[in-house]
């Protein structure tokens, strides 16, 4: 479950989750707007001291693999997986940044978040709103840090300048070696931002926390990485800087769109599915057990006195905003300028017209600003995933029809027609005997419709000339040009005789839906499944049926209910989907 | 008792009037002579003096064409504390109106500022065809409005060209009351004998503004089976 973090709040990392392994997905977007993502590993004096430990765009993962960018999924403009125990000793805190790309400025970003996913779980959240910020270009939104245990805090700090402007504020100084930073805090660099959940300065000047560690160098606020300040000629040797990167640059967009959803592409290698899709087990951790090993004497009480951010404080009036940023009593000089209230129906007067939400700095109050986080995301391909539970078809680039699940439908533009889809007579036959029927329809025409089904997960698979084995009642749409046929699978024990599945081939997309988030596993030589909670399977690994039938233990009431188990085989790149929800 | 593996789920201190608290549950901070409508039901819990008044004589005048012969799916709730509110689970939007107006599917409203202006309508033409009849209340002024929605809403423009905007009258949330709406029908002579494509009316919307669709097509009034 997630826990919200307001800008400032910190928190170990070993009381949001016992795992190390984790997911770090950052959603941040604006209308005409695009943000690069980055992951600065700095040394213990919040130096990139290792060029290597900049994970950006260009270099996607660090040396060793703890700090992996995934590139945009489930609904995140990016994201990264993080494996806290393998992070080298000499890397202590990983900064998470946004920077912007193009024109623009930090307070037309549209509301976004910071999240950390553990196991398939989102463990911590810190949602922002651009309205937080001003004229920046670019800001530091988390960090992990290591004291003692690594820690999370949600941050928040905007910052003058775009991306080259961050890097040297996090390593430029340190290559020409003018004012030496001075720990005075010894070897032990404390991290001490400045706390600002209790007293939010009220100025919105990018500001460069005086953080006792690095407060040697002394740089002056705001011009250290302000626009007008003289740079340095010399390029920073990061690899492949922000410089040099643009052709790269459009390589890695058009990558990242390539696979949006979890196992999108077909063959998911066994290595690319460290996916937030619940394959990243927390290591075996004891939770629930009391007085912990790992954390001696943090029994992390109902509203722990170090935490202001759980207790609720009594004597403070209700509707009392703890944190003035966004006040609610702000909205009153706002009823008081519009006197004058819209009767229903007519135009409402404060609507900012659509497409102008950007340029004008989007008031906090206001039903776009609401609304943006749950905007369209941008046209492009054929099927795009708006959501985890929703899928869009573009029917425009590519004229041939799609199949989907009858109803499935919530919402089209354009000119699209809805036709019944027969199976044929011999289908009709096969489906009712099988129980692999699907009831679909035809959608033609040129427009965009939005599938979804009774709030499930979808998931687009894309095949390549390959074959997935899905459920019937697990598929939501597909490609016409996607043959597809009933499939047998043998075995005895089973109720019934056999088992049925449909098998898709060729060259197109199938979305599949799955009740809750499901869990990708590879297959070895010993994955197995429930029969009932399979959603779907690489074509190519061979299923077995392994009957657990003991009729001994059967006889007993308590019995382990698991009777008919499914086994699969193959190389390695096959992969099998099973959904948290049995049939 | 060791509360450390719940103690994150712990309320937020309130910021603004309403807030999520996770993606389910809203949290409302309530001050007196600051009212605030909710659905009958959906009190999940509450920390102060909240009173409730299932009732009250505005909102039955108000409501009178919600559903006829039957009191309205509305409460009065007034007082000081913080108040909890949810609908089975359903994702919970939150939206601070500045002088704004939105239609609100009537199933998917969760609670509104009292003081904002708001009247119940019944959507043209639909009544006959989905099962419950569809009801919408049109809210405008300056105040918070909490939607709710059965998954991760989608928000998608109208763009005011030539393409319309179809919606399928189940999936349907909110929308700018601005918009033009009209329905559609397509219903083929194939429809009467089984081969439909199970997409037989949708709500055509035109004009400048938005529409909110969830990802469900599940508009069941779950509060109003409680009785």
């Amino acid at each position: 479950m997630s826990r919200e973090f307001q800008r400032g709040h910190k928190a170990k990392i070993t009381d949001l989750t016992a795992g190390t392994d984790l997911y770090v997905g950052v959603q941040i977007g604006g209308s005409g707007l695009s943000f690069d993502i980055s992951c600065f590993g700095l040394d213990a004096r919040e130096r990139l001291s290792d060029d290597r430990y900049f994970v950006f765009f260009n270099q996607p993962q660090s040396p060793e693999g703890a700090i992996q960018q995934l590139g945009a999924q489930a609904g995140d403009t990016d994201s990264f997986r993080v494996t806290l125990d393998r992070v080298p000793a000499h890397i202590q805190r990983l900064s998470f940044t946004a920077t912007l790309d193009g024109a623009g400025q930090m307070s037309q970003a549209g509301p976004g978040y910071l999240r950390v996913v553990a196991g398939g779980v989102e463990v911590a959240r810190y949602s922002f709103t651009g309205a937080e910020f001003s004229t920046e270009r670019a800001v530091m939104l988390g960090d992990f840090y290591l004291k003692d245990v690594w820690r999370f805090a949600a941050v928040g700090q905007g910052f003058d300048g775009g991306l080259e402007a961050l890097l040297k504020h996090f390593g430029g100084e340190v290559m020409e070696e003018e004012a030496p930073p001075a720990p005075e805090q010894g070897a032990a660099p404390v991290f001490a931002p400045p706390q600002q959940a209790s007293a939010p300065p009220p100025s919105r000047r990018p500001r460069i926390p005086a953080r006792p560690g690095t407060g040697g160098p002394a740089r002056p606020p705001g011009s250290a990485a302000g626009p007008g300040l003289p740079a340095p000629a010399r390029q920073h040797p990061a690899p492949g800087g922000p410089g040099r990167a643009p052709g790269a640059r459009g390589r890695h967009h058009g990558g990242a769109h390539r696979a949006p959803g979890y196992f999108s592409g077909g063959q998911t290698p066994p290595g690319g599915v460290a996916s937030p899709g619940g394959v990243v087990p927390p290591p075996p951790g004891p939770p629930g057990v009391p007085g912990r090993p790992g954390v001696p004497g943090q029994p992390a009480p109902y509203a722990q006195p170090g935490a202001p951010t759980q207790a609720f404080p009594a004597q403070q009036p209700y509707g009392q905003p703890a944190v003035p940023a966004q006040p609610y009593q702000a909205q009153q000089p706002h009823q008081a300028q519009q006197p004058h209230q819209a009767p229903y129906g007519a135009p409402a007067p404060g609507m900012p017209p659509h497409g102008a939400v950007g340029p004008v700095a989007p008031a906090v109050p206001g039903v776009q600003a609401a609304f943006e986080r749950y905007r369209e995301a941008p046209n492009g391909q054929r099927w795009t995933l708006q959501n985890p539970k929703l899928v869009r078809v573009d029917l425009g680039a590519d004229p041939q029809p799609v199949l989907a699940r009858q109803g499935s439908m919530v919402l089209y533009q354009g000119k699209v027609e809805f036709g019944y889809k027969g199976a044929g007579f011999m289908g009709r036959i096969v489906g009712n005997a099988t129980g692999q029927e699907m009831q679909l329809m035809r959608c033609t025409g040129r427009g965009q419709v939005f599938l979804a089904d009774d709030s499930s997960h979808v998931h687009p698979i894309q095949l390549e000339n390959d074959a997935i084995c899905v459920s019937a009642d697990a598929v939501l749409a597909f490609d016409e040009s996607l043959h597809h046929e009933v499939r047998r699978i043998e075995g005895h024990g089973i109720p019934g005789g056999a088992l049925f599945t449909m098998q898709f081939q060729g060259t197109g997309t199938v979305v599949v839906k799955t009740h809750g988030t499901p869990v990708v596993l590879p297959v070895t030589p010993t994955t197995f499944a429930d029969s009932n909670a399979i959603v779907a399977w690489s074509a190519a690994s061979q299923v077995i049926v392994s009957s657990q039938v003991r009729l001994r233990r059967t006889s007993y009431p308590g019995h382990s209910g698991e009777a008919v188990n499914l086994q699969f085989r193959g190389a390695p790149g096959n992969f099998i989907v099973v959904q948290p929800y049995e049939v | 008792m060791d509360q450390s593996l719940i103690a994150g789920h712990a309320p937020t201190p309130p910021a603004a009037r309403m807030e999520n608290h996770g993606s389910s549950m809203l949290k409302v901070a309530m001050q007196s002579g600051h009212d605030l409508f909710a659905r009958t039901g959906s009190m999940v819990a509450y920390e102060g003096f909240i009173q409730y008044e299932p009732n009250a004589p505005a909102i039955r005048q108000m409501a009178s064409q919600w559903l006829t012969g039957e009191g309205a799916p509305l409460m009065k709730c007034s007082g000081d504390g913080l108040l909890y509110l949810a609908d089975y689970g359903a994702d919970v939007v939150c939206l601070n109106l500045n002088g704004e107006s939105v239609s609100v599917n009537g199933t998917n409203l969760l609670a509104f500022d009292a003081h904002l202006q708001w009247g119940v309508e019944r959507v043209k033409g639909m009544a006959k065809f989905a099962g419950q009849g569809l009801f919408n209340v049109v809210v405008s002024g300056s105040g918070w409005v909490a939607l709710t929605s059965r998954g991760t809403p989608i928000v998608v423009d109208c763009g005011g060209g030539e393409d319309e905007t179809y919606v399928d009258p189940d999936a349907l949330v909110a929308w700018s009351s601005n918009l033009r709406m009209k329905g559609k029908r397509s219903f083929k002579a194939s429809s009467m004998i089984g081969r439909g494509s199970g997409e037989a009316y949708q709500l055509g919307f035109s004009g400048q503004g938005f529409v909110v669709v969830q990802p469900s097509e599940d508009s069941t009034d779950r509060l109003r089976a409680r009785g």
